[in-house]
């Protein structure tokens, strides 16, 4: 058996002139919690539906478990659960014979652990899912990639359509599994203080590049707000290795920067005769900065 | 107004391929009449008018979605009079395409006349007779056209057994109403205006009302219906498949075709070429249900050991058990009425065949469609439908030979092996991302 849960190499997505993924290279082990953060139309879908082999990548190759996405045997399969952004639920069922239909595809099935989550979420069984809300529905949909317990999990903004309360239930859910050092979990969200929470890795999608693939704290150590101050009235000229967005006003200048390193505070610092304090920025703020 | 006009606009000119057709449409159509009113015997010109005709109504074809779509979403629910402008938009699109057919009828009307048209229309009595032509022509194309797009609508916005019960029931009323009134001289302005009133009446009123009539109904029919999904539930364990395919209860589509079978019945009697002909159209909808078996396999693909070849087999194989029972229904009332009126056996064996061809041909052409609809299958669908109501025709003849009837037969086999090939190629590079489901699923199989 691979030790990597998924494997990707120079992968790239077109449709039609439209390049939507580039040259993407990544891999993913079990005990992953991958955030993947992007603007709209960033790919972070059709990313995630390419690990899941629903669409052909133009060039390069998604592995999981060692077997290419688009030809899954159905052993790979079975460890994989998903929970697409439109749910995809059988409108005339109850919510026990939805899952009864689903249960009925794969040999290992948790009863137990659904019926404590239909409890703990308060999802009626016997509702008709025509009848449920949007996110009664969300949470049936994640209960489906649940029941058996897969080892890659792969989540769509999940809690798009949920309430503060069912978020943080699904939270504490997808905290509990992750525990598990076996399972890989990679979900896409909007809302970053969830990603910032949960994930231990963060993906940047932009322009349909990996713009920042690493864990959050380095992430945090590389991308920081700089506060700089000269010895005179007004600051010398000099440059700033990796500035993404800088102001000056007389003596001060502040300025968001990435790759920062000690080593570049001590060249600048010595270089330009200025004092650098540096302030750590949120994973919002890192996300609206590397945007701007 | 402005909304209203601004939707009409964008029903003929939404894309640029539709603007073009718009275009082309209205200039061979003005050509045309021109011809009509400077030049006397322009009858052999015509065919200028019905190619236009046949364009500009290609170019609305956004008429019918975009009204779908918008009469589904709940936004129109906030726009101020939204409801009404967009059905009076439908409606102004729909005398808009109906237009040309009227002005037109005045061109076949003089055809063969050695006057031209302002030359004819001197005569107080002629020019009677060739506006009332134009009005009959003009509110029967109106009224056509009603029943066309609501056929339509109903068949692609309810993709269920509701929405296939009344798509068929229109397709029944449109084909056999107009028929009829010509048979019987019976068609005349008054009768059309009345038509074409209480038709849009009863629509508009539907239309309008829906929302309520939605929300009441939301309140009751959980509860009375419960009892009913309960039965169809229980039969499910073990075809999980066809559940989440939407094939496992094919018991329901022959309740469905229940009604408009005895309805014919009542309406058609012992004609054998109408019998077939309405039962091949029966069995081309059958068939249909395979269109959405592409979207719905996304849900099956991260489920079950089979690579996408082997995904197109087993829903295939779904798909046949499924249609199986519906045809066995269909030739269970080909026999039964056969016997009962006594029609040729010979007729009912090729009968038997052509129902057979439509439910296998358009089977196939729905499991082609992996990309949504485009023109190769749109084409496809019209040659079809065309070809296998010309069987139906054709067979009803006295004088028909086997030899032509097998022959054509024989080309149809030919057709759908050609479509199953295609589709299972097209299957092995099934691509979800571009076949995805637009709306939630509804288990219809349940």
């Amino acid at each position: 058996m691979t030790s990597t849960t998924v494997e990707a190499s120079n992968l790239r997505k077109a449709f039609g002139e439209k390049q939507v993924l580039q040259d993407m290279s990544f891999g993913i082990s079990p005990g992953d919690v991958i955030g993947v953060l992007g603007k709209n139309g960033a790919g972070k879908t059709t990313l995630l539906e390419l690990m899941l082999g629903f669409t052909a990548p133009t060039a390069g190759a998604v592995r999981i478990f060692g077997h290419e996405s688009y030809s899954l045997p159905g052993d790979i399969k079975a460890r994989v659960g998903f929970v697409p952004q439109q749910d995809e639920l059988l409108d005339q069922l109850t919510v026990a014979d939805q899952l009864l239909v689903i249960a009925s595809f794969y040999r290992r099935w948790d009863s137990a652990l659904i019926d404590r989550l239909c409890s703990e979420w308060g999802v009626n069984v016997n509702a008709r899912i025509k009848s449920m809300s949007v996110g009664e529905r969300q949470k049936l949909s994640i209960l489906l990639a649940f029941g058996h317990k897969p080892d890659l999990l792969i989540l769509d903004e999940p809690v798009a359509s949920l309430d503060p309360i069912a978020r943080r239930q699904f939270l504490e859910q997808l905290l509990t599994l992750s525990t598990d050092e076996k399972r890989a979990i990679v979900f896409s969200s909007h809302i970053v203080s969830d990603i910032e929470r949960l994930a231990n890795r963060i993906w940047i999608l932009k322009d349909g590049r990996l713009d920042w693939q690493g864990d959050l704290d380095s992430l945090k150590e590389s991308i920081v707000r700089l506060h700089i101050r000269g010895a005179g009235p007004e600051l010398p000229a000099f440059q700033i290795p990796g500035v993404l967005n800088a102001r000056r006003d007389g003596a001060f200048a502040t300025a968001v920067v990435r790759d920062w390193t000690p080593e570049a505070q001590e060249a600048l610092e010595k270089g330009a005769s200025v004092q650098i304090e540096v302030e750590a920025l949120g994973l919002e703020e890192i996300f609206v900065e590397l945007h701007r | 107004m402005k909304a209203v006009a601004r939707l009409v606009w964008t029903y003929f000119t939404g894309t640029p391929v539709l603007r073009a057709c718009t275009f082309t449409g209205l200039a061979l159509i003005a050509l045309d009449l021109y011809f009509v009113l400077t030049q006397p015997a322009s009858g052999e010109k015509l065919w200028l008018a019905f190619l236009g005709l046949i364009i500009l109504f290609v170019g609305s074809s956004l008429m019918p979605v975009t009204f779908g779509r918008l009469a589904r979403s709940h936004s129109v629910g906030v726009l101020p009079g939204g409801r009404l402008k967009l059905l009076a938009s439908a409606f102004i699109a729909i005398l808009l395409v109906a237009l040309p057919v009227g002005i037109l009828s005045q061109g076949v009307v003089i055809s063969g006349a050695r006057g031209s048209l302002p030359e004819l229309m001197k005569d107080p009595r002629m020019r009677d007779f060739i506006l009332g032509v134009a009005a009959v022509t003009f509110t029967s194309a109106v009224l056509f056209a009603s029943w066309m797009y609501l056929a339509m609508w109903f068949l692609t916005s309810q993709r269920n057994m509701a929405g296939l019960f009344k798509g068929l029931l229109v397709i029944m009323l449109v084909i056999f109403a107009p028929a009829r009134e010509l048979q019987d001289f019976t068609v005349s302005l008054t009768w059309n205006l009345q038509q074409i009133a209480v038709l849009w009446f009863v629509f508009g009123a539907g239309f309008l009302l829906w929302p309520r009539f939605k929300a009441v109904r939301a309140r009751r029919a959980h509860e009375r219906f419960a009892g009913l999904a309960r039965v169809f539930t229980g039969r499910m364990a073990g075809r999980e498949f066809d559940v989440l395919l939407g094939t496992a209860n094919p018991w329901l589509l022959v309740a469905a075709l229940a009604l408009p079978l005895l309805l014919m019945a009542r309406l058609v009697g012992d004609v054998p070429s109408a019998w077939v002909f309405f039962l091949t159209i029966f069995s081309v909808v059958t068939g249909a249900y395979s269109g959405q078996a592409a979207e719905r396999s996304r849900a099956l693909w991260l489920r079950g050991d089979w690579s996408r070849a082997e995904l197109f087999v087993a829903v295939e194989r779904s798909i046949w058990r499924h249609n199986a029972h519906v045809l066995g229904a269909l030739v269970l009332a080909i026999v039964g009425i056969g016997l009962y009126a006594g029609f040729p056996t010979v007729l009912l064996a090729a009968g038997f065949s052509v129902v057979v061809l439509g439910a296998v041909l358009s089977t196939y052409l729905g499991l082609m469609i992996t990309r949504g609809l485009r023109w190769l299958e749109i084409v496809a669908g019209v040659v079809v439908m065309i070809s296998l109501m010309g069987l139906g025709m054709v067979l009803g003849f006295e004088k028909v030979g086997l030899t032509t009837v097998f022959a054509l037969e024989a080309c149809m086999i030919a057709l759908a092996m050609a479509f199953r090939y295609i589709a299972r190629r097209r299957w092995t590079q099934l691509d979800w991302m571009v076949c995805r489901p637009d709306r939630t699923l509804t288990a219809r199989g349940a």
